[in-house]
């Protein structure tokens, strides 16, 4: 009986080991992403070699799960934050300002979506910024609103009672290209939480 | 001094190491498989999402996402978008668009996601765009002998599939532009090459 039960045991942490940890690990490497494919810059995180036919097979399966069809990220790159600056999760609850310095970016385009990419609902159907749209400060940095409720400016409408992922899209080869700018990391608009419910 | 001993519960000392090594090697092995299996096996990637959406060798004006109405998820509403399911497994097929404005982008994709050429909008560069897409490598070989074969003086693009995406991306540039944009974007055309000429 205590051979059985030994070797029960034996069998049942062989299975979980491997295939929690197989399965469990890849769907992390897939999900979430590591050193390896991508790159953090603040709440900001980055597949370093989405789109490329010569992508890593984490890059690759993280593309094909979330239905994404990217540019190659030698022109374009895609930041996605989950969270704000300060790690707290962003949530539609909640009201931010994104702050960004004035860049000569080619083009940029910023949007929020719920936790599985979904449009939020919004009255006033304004669902994203571009470099086009959005209104500048005298000094030409940008100040965008993630709030619930209206706001002067460049108001973003968040709602639902969901979690919030925004997605920012920089085009520009040079960027791309270059690992820093001017002598610092690439600057990146700070997500500030001003208030929660 | 003695350190307190750990006592770990009986069950878990009667796993050997011999299972537990076997079951990191499983492990590995099921961690690259499911890696692996994602593009081919996921249930979601964008081209299946979109495949039923489009006629083959036909650029389709795609509705505007709104929520509850995205064709695939993570896609900014700030832009108008048109895409065409392009087959060269029988011909070349030809792709036109008018780039008009920064942001916009003429993309073709693999059925994985792969986006293996990208045109964006450049000043100072002409923004009417049109070339082929043919088989690329050896497959040129076995390009349909009744069709038409590209002619010197156009530009190719050799496509390392048989079939894949055309992507037209036109962010709007505020409202108001909005029947301008779209009246543009409408100029995307794609079509088999013409067998007679």
């Amino acid at each position: 009986m205590n051979l059985v039960g030994s070797f029960l045991i034996n069998v049942a942490a062989f299975v979980a080991l491997a295939i929690g940890g197989g399965v469990g690990t890849a769907w992390y490497m897939v999900e979430s992403g590591s050193r390896f494919s991508t790159r953090t810059l603040g709440p900001w995180v980055t597949w370093t070699t989405a789109g490329r036919p010569e992508a890593d097979p984490y890059t690759r399966a993280h593309t094909s799960r979330n239905a994404l069809l990217p540019i190659a990220s030698t022109l374009e790159l895609t930041y996605v934050a989950t969270t704000d600056s300060n790690g707290g999760r962003l949530h539609s609850a909640c009201e931010y300002a994104i702050v960004m310095e004035d860049t000569e970016i080619a083009w940029w385009g910023l949007a929020a979506f719920d936790g599985r990419g979904g449009l939020i609902q919004n009255a006033a159907e304004r669902y994203a910024f571009n470099s086009e749209t959005v209104m500048r400060e005298p000094d030409g940095h940008v100040v965008i609103t993630l709030a619930r409720d209206a706001r002067a400016g460049n108001w973003l409408p968040i709602g639902g009672g969901s979690r919030v992922t925004l997605v920012m899209t920089v085009q520009d080869a040079a960027w791309a290209a270059a690992s820093m700018v001017n002598g610092a990391p690439k600057p990146l608009p700070e997500i500030q939480r001003v208030a929660c419910r | 001094m003695k350190l307190p001993t750990l006592r770990m519960p009986r069950w878990i000392r009667q796993i050997g190491w011999r299972t537990v090594a076997g079951a990191v090697l499983l492990a590995g092995i099921v961690h690259i498989s499911a890696t692996l299996a994602v593009p081919l096996l996921g249930p979601g990637n964008a081209f299946r999402k979109l495949r039923e959406t489009l006629p083959v060798n036909q650029m389709v004006f795609l509705p505007p996402p709104t929520p509850g109405n995205q064709l695939l998820p993570f896609v900014a509403a700030d832009a108008l978008y048109a895409a065409c399911r392009f087959d060269v497994s029988a011909t070349g097929v030809t792709v036109s668009a008018l780039l008009a404005d920064p942001g916009w982008t003429l993309s073709l994709h693999t059925p994985q996601g792969d986006n293996f050429y990208v045109m964006p909008a450049q000043q100072l560069r002409r923004s009417e765009v049109t070339f082929v897409i043919v088989p690329g490598g050896d497959k040129l070989v076995d390009f349909g002998a009744s069709a038409r074969r590209p002619t010197g003086d156009e530009t190719q693009v050799d496509s390392p599939v048989a079939e894949g995406l055309v992507l037209v991306r036109a962010p709007l540039r505020g409202l108001s532009w909005r029947a301008e944009t779209e009246a543009k974007l409408r100029r995307a055309s794609c079509a088999p090459v013409s067998q007679r000429r």
